[in-house]
């Protein structure tokens, strides 16, 4: 972070002048090394926020659940989903996900890791299995934010690397900035721009910390866990990750293969509504199903809680054998329960989704903006880096361009050509880029393209869904994006209307 | 009940944060009646924030409004400036000067991204292994550390110069703590 020269002579400072620069220059260092990384996380974070909205966009015509799920529902449900697992030749593990404050849909899996085979599938209040859940974009935006389309232990130790350098950001930006308290509201707009966006990557960065710290250090668990687990299995479960993973997670299945029936959920929905009468159905995990080791972790909310629910095991037939305590027990079982709603924001419904979309954007901005004020400052001091500034251009609007091209290809290509279009577009964004005279034209350029890119999008959306399409958040994720494009096209509209007016001299030519 | 408890919760935020930012950037000490005032609102719709939906949800809710919030009331109350105006006072101090090669550029990577999350997880696992606690406490505080002492020594090591030192610090953390969480395993 940069902060203002105190002139004031003869006041002692909490922080030396030279224990500051040291600290600017460790926070350039780490700013640049990840920014990429970073903006690229953050800002499919961002819209991983909205995941399960989106995944109604994709498939509009799937059922919503409106009303809370009783027990016989969810046995329903389980009955008609090991049915079709079996039909399916892929009756090994099941999971079922229940309307929450975060989604209105009942999502039923199912998959053998020994034959690869698997199936996805709504399912109506009723239990009974209504279509084939196809939402291939979404998978791809998750996938992307969580592992980056690497493999998946690779990707996820760099997205959690990424969380700890983000993490770093955040404490080196805050010691270099001993004014941080006494400029907390300052903000000007206007004349240069780079103190603008000083103060903007500054204020944004300050009053948001609370969340950039809980994403990033929540994150950073996440993707770091297996790392963290191997270490631990190590020096405390004989190298066996998943009886360390088990002492964290709960029972896993135990060996006996000999055939049994499926479990009767809805007794035990029951059994824990006898003593939590206001608990909800929230998710089901069976593994091993229809085996005499199967185990069952049914995932049951009650209000007033940051986690999804809390866990209660139960063996197949029926008997209890403890719970999570992921709402109510200890310390350390509480933070496992809210580590992944804390990271989406998926506690509290829209108003919360809508403000961890804001506070999203808003870390997104500070990454972007940490990286043109770092490239102002050199042009400032006569050492301009335009092929650089070209870059990072193409790197932040190349970005929402990628994934809105990505998201046409998904409606027209299928699943097949998502990753290739996002790639292809974000390399094309770069390439043009070093073609391009200057930072300010890659920015007009590709600004321009994405909101064309979002505009199409929704205009897509609606011509492929006209008539059939029965979900109103389709029609809401339609105006949001093609809402964001116009937002997107005005000052490009503007800069082109009033012709090529040239910048102040400070100004940073990248942003 | 509550949407009235949750407007008066955002009314008191709103009020706060501009209290605070009206008598931030006025003179001590006659601003000071008024900073104490702006924090005891923005207390009391925290407080009021976990009385309508317990502490836990309450406080969580509290802290994304407060952020919210105070980038409404900095946005409403920007100071809008000619593109040609830059005080004194504006010009930002400059990171530190350094010589820097490829083989010190390398061992600061290697400091701030392998040994620091060597020892971040060293640290952890040796929470996670030897406090006197529960299982899971134990567990899932010391994974939280790992995060949060490498954030730290990623910090320090890409700010200190001393490259020696940094080494020294992070080598000897290492040793203690998978001392710590090995040595029972490997002793009689």
């Amino acid at each position: 972070m940069q902060q203002r020269v105190d002139t004031k002579p003869n006041k002692r400072k909490w922080l030396s002048r030279d224990f500051v620069r040291a600290m600017l220059a460790g926070h350039s260092a780490l700013g640049l090394a990840f920014a990429a990384l970073i903006y690229v996380v953050c800002l499919t974070g961002t819209v991983c926020v909205f995941l399960h909205e989106l995944q109604r966009w994709e498939q509009p015509a799937g059922p919503i659940i409106a009303r809370a799920l009783t027990p016989d529902d969810i046995g329903a449900a389980v009955n008609a989903a090991y049915a079709q697992a079996r039909a399916d030749d892929a009756a090994h593990d099941m999971f079922i996900m229940g309307p929450g404050p975060a989604m209105q849909r009942l999502f039923v899996s199912y998959h053998d890791h020994d034959t690869g085979r698997e199936g996805e599938w709504l399912a109506n209040a009723d239990g009974r299995l209504v279509a084939r859940a196809s939402a291939p974009w979404s998978e791809f935006l998750g996938s992307l934010h969580m592992n980056l389309h690497l493999p998946r232990t690779w990707g996820l130790f760099i997205v959690g690397l990424t969380g700890v350098a983000l993490l770093a950001s955040l404490i080196s930006g805050l010691l270099s900035h001993p004014r941080i308290f006494k400029d907390a509201f300052y903000l000007r707009w206007g004349g240069s721009r780079r103190l603008q966006e000083a103060d903007l990557h500054n204020r944004l960065g300050v009053w948001g910390l609370p969340f950039h710290v809980a994403v990033s250090l929540t994150g950073a668990l996440l993707g770091l866990s297996t790392l963290i687990v191997g270490v631990l299995a190590l020096a405390a479960f004989d190298g066996d990750s998943e009886a360390a993973f088990s002492a964290i997670l709960g029972p896993r299945a135990g060996a006996e293969e000999t055939a049994a029936p499926a479990p009767d959920v809805a007794a035990m929905m029951r059994h824990v509504l006898a003593s939590k009468p206001d608990a909800q159905f929230s998710s089901l995990r069976i593994d091993h199903v229809g085996e005499a080791g199967q185990v069952v972790h049914l995932g049951m909310r009650t209000p007033g809680h940051l986690a999804m629910g809390n866990t209660y095991y139960f063996k197949g037939d029926g008997t209890p054998i403890g719970d999570g305590g992921l709402e109510e027990g200890g310390v350390g079982q509480q933070i496992l329960g809210a580590l992944q709603p804390v990271h989406f924001g998926w506690f509290g419904g829209y108003p919360i989704k809508l403000a961890y979309g804001i506070l999203g954007l808003g870390l997104t901005v500070v990454t972007f903006t940490g990286v043109t004020i770092w490239l102002a400052r050199r042009r400032d001091r006569g050492r301009p880096a335009p092929r650089w500034e070209k870059i990072w251009a193409a790197v932040g609007w190349g970005q929402p361009l990628g994934l809105a091209v990505s998201a046409i290809a998904a409606l027209y290509a299928g699943e097949a050509m998502i990753l290739g279009t996002y790639l292809a577009t974000s390399a094309a964004a770069l390439a043009a880029a070093l073609a391009m005279p200057d930072a300010r034209t890659v920015t007009l350029a590709l600004r321009g393209l994405s909101a064309a890119a979002m505009i199409t999008v929704s205009i897509c959306h609606l011509v492929l869904w006209h008539g059939v399409s029965t979900d109103v958040m389709a029609i809401v994720v339609n105006a949001v994006v093609g809402m964001i494009g116009v937002l997107l096209a005005a000052p490009v509209f503007r800069r082109l209307l009033q012709g090529s007016k040239p910048e102040p001299a400070t100004a940073c030519e990248a942003s | 009940m509550v949407p009235l408890l949750v407007a008066a919760g955002v009314i008191l935020f709103l009020g706060g944060v501009a209290l605070l930012r009206w008598a931030w950037l006025g003179q001590r000490p006659a601003n000071l009646p008024f900073v104490f005032a702006g924090w005891l609102a923005v207390t009391a719709a925290c407080w009021v924030f976990s009385r309508v939906f317990g502490v836990e949800v309450g406080i969580a809710y509290a802290l994304i409004v407060l952020a919210l919030t105070a980038y409404l009331i900095i946005f409403l109350g920007r100071e809008v400036r000619s593109p040609k105006a830059q005080k004194v006072r504006d010009v930002a101090l400059e990171p530190e000067d350094r010589a820097t090669s490829w083989t010190r550029a390398i061992s600061k990577a290697l400091l701030s991204i392998v040994l620091a999350g060597v020892a971040a997880i060293g640290v952890g696992v040796a929470f996670a292994v030897a406090m006197p606690l529960s299982s899971h406490d134990r567990i899932v505080i010391g994974g939280l550390l790992v995060p949060a002492l490498w954030g730290c020594g990623m910090a320090w090591t890409l700010a200190d110069s001393k490259l020696l030192r940094a080494t020294m610090v992070l080598g000897s953390i290492s040793l203690a703590s998978y001392g710590i969480a090995f040595l029972p395993k490997v002793l009689p």
